[in-house]
């Protein structure tokens, strides 16, 4: 089933996290193989984000347990889950750019995780031409090198979405997670950046699990879809045997819950 | 569907908010019963006013405004003492010099003052949490925000005094006297433009694997630092002020110059100082400015 106790990829155990007594996620279970790609879709609340963040160990969960290859996340000491951190790369839905800053300082942030506080300062005041290098070469990758010293805030919404996924890009992961990267941009880009992220993930061999909302952007991009409702996984299976109306179904019980609550 | 009762209730005419604005006007009325100033008091000849021999100082006093000295007004001058204007110009730049000291040593305070003061510093891993993250934290924050209330809650120039009662005039006397509340104050505004940046930076970083530290210095310092210049740009401008204002203490600015001149009854030479003062103050707004519209641009 899910693989519990394997070295190997990202295995989620019955978990389930709890905020402020209400369920976000409600006994998850799945496993994730290293260089596979995977979409999230559901509708809003359904608990997308929450799980991302169960798999880069950014929220604990309230009980089950993750183990990434064959670490349990909830175990490990302060040092060692940046570590796992720092394996991963994460592209926010609100980006977290410094708006002030260069694009490459914001790139090069994405370091820090390996990097201790002077070494990390060194490297932001002098950064070596080896890392400027490397900063250039990913943003060319992403299509935008020529804004390697620009203020980030002077970007397009669509070239900041990129100077974020550089920044992902530029800790070196064995593994991308991106929150609905297509929120921030305008339809016609949302399918730009689905595809450089696929692409950049399958040229390197990461793994890449994203949460859409749309679910065309997903079949058309992702072999494996797990559909999310009210913090539960409703299903989890290839592409080919996910047919629309189990999709439309995760939007459709929603909506007969709310008049539910309302009653 | 049944609907909730709740929901339709009216909110009373009169809610929290209207009894906190009530409360303060009702404090406004208290505190003119308190002094015991009936309005008719405040009429001319009532003794209140002053008597029209002042109000003839006060005359000669504005009079001067328009036409401060160029030159020394007293009969009597040194062959050693420099220009009026050159005085001028010196006090000037004593003033200046002396505000920036103490602007120096306040932000060396307040840097590490506010960052402890500020929840964001103690913001801990969501994802880690321990005794010592539970209970060391609160303490060590409580601790410092008593300590930069103490700082602030006592005017510079009550400092100045009791630094020279303490240990009689010195430049360093008076100098501290400027630091410890400036210090007191910037750490305070410093934490809370902490606590209000954005913090999508910081939670971004956290994800990198960034540490505590790098987290506030690279996500959520860098984020906090424009608003946190333009109020040390407008405290130095509450520097320049209140190192002038040491002169009547003896500290060497502008301040000392007016104090004499004014006990003299030299009201050009006074004026002249003042508008010394004035020009210093506009050219900081000008510089602050200047430097806003480049950061925010």
């Amino acid at each position: 089933m899910t693989g519990h106790g394997s070295s190997d990829g990202l295995h989620v155990a019955d978990v389930s996290v709890v905020y402020a007594g209400l369920p976000a996620l409600d006994s998850v279970s799945l496993g994730i193989a290293p260089g596979e790609a995977v979409a999230f879709v559901g509708p809003s609340g359904a608990g997308k984000t929450t799980l991302l963040r169960v798999l880069n160990a950014t929220v604990r969960p309230t009980s089950g347990c993750v183990t990434y290859r064959g670490e349990h996340l909830g175990e490990l000491s302060a040092n060692d889950l940046r570590a796992v951190r720092g394996r991963i790369g994460f592209v926010h839905q609100s980006l977290g750019l410094v708006p002030n800053l260069r694009v490459i300082q914001n790139v090069m942030a994405g370091r820090l995780g390996r990097q201790g506080l002077l070494q990390s300062l060194r490297a932001f005041v002098r950064p070596k031409p080896a890392e400027i290098e490397h900063a250039y070469e990913i943003l060319e990758r992403v299509g935008i090198p020529e804004k390697l010293y620009e203020r980030t805030d002077r970007l397009s919404g669509g070239q900041q979405q990129r100077v974020a996924i550089a920044r992902a890009l530029y800790q070196d992961p064995e593994m991308l997670l991106a929150d609905e990267p297509v929120s921030s941009v305008d339809p016609a880009r949302a399918r730009d950046t689905v595809k450089l992220l696929t692409e950049i993930s399958s040229e390197q061999g990461l793994t890449l699990c994203m949460s859409l909302h749309n679910l065309d952007l997903a079949r058309d991009y992702f072999p494996r879809l797990v559909g999310l409702r009210n913090g539960k996984i409703a299903f989890d299976a290839p592409v080919g045997e996910v047919d629309p109306d189990e999709f439309q179904r995760l939007y459709d019980l929603e909506q007969g819950e709310m008049l539910a609550d309302g009653a | 569907m049944v609907r909730d009762a709740g929901a339709l209730r009216r909110p009373p005419p009169i809610g929290p908010r209207g009894l906190v604005f009530a409360g303060i006007a009702a404090a406004g009325v208290w505190s003119f019963v308190l002094l015991d100033v009936p309005a008719e008091r405040l009429l001319p000849g009532s003794g209140l006013l002053p008597e029209l021999r002042d109000l003839r100082v006060l005359g000669d006093f504005l009079s001067r405004a328009v036409s401060p000295a160029l030159d020394y007004e007293s009969s009597f001058v040194p062959d050693s003492a420099p220009p009026l204007l050159m005085k001028v110009l010196d006090g000037a730049h004593r003033t200046v010099a002396y505000a920036a000291m103490a602007m120096t040593l306040s932000l060396l305070l307040a840097f590490p003052l506010g960052f402890v003061a500020s929840s964001a510093w103690w913001r801990g891993d969501p994802a880690r949490v321990t005794t010592a993250t539970r209970f060391v934290p609160p303490l060590l924050f409580g601790g410092v925000r008593a300590l930069i209330a103490f700082m602030r809650s006592i005017h510079e120039l009550l400092w100045a005094i009791v630094f020279l009662a303490a240990m009689g005039y010195s430049t360093f006397a008076a100098i501290l006297a400027i630091v410890i509340p400036y210090a007191g104050t910037l750490a305070k505004v410093f934490s809370e433009i902490l606590d209000e940046a954005p913090r999508d930076t910081a939670l971004a970083l956290q994800a990198t694997g960034a540490s505590r530290t790098q987290v506030f210095v690279f996500g959520l310092l860098p984020r906090a630092l424009p608003d946190m210049a333009a109020y040390a740009f407008y405290r130095f401008e509450c520097a320049i002020r209140s190192a002038a204002i040491l002169g009547f203490f003896g500290l060497e600015t502008l301040g000392k110059f007016i104090s004499s001149s004014f006990d003299e009854g030299y009201y050009g030479e006074v004026w002249t100082y003042i508008y010394a003062l004035f020009a210093l103050v506009l050219v900081m707004e000008w510089w602050s400015g200047a430097l806003r519209r480049k950061v925010t641009a």
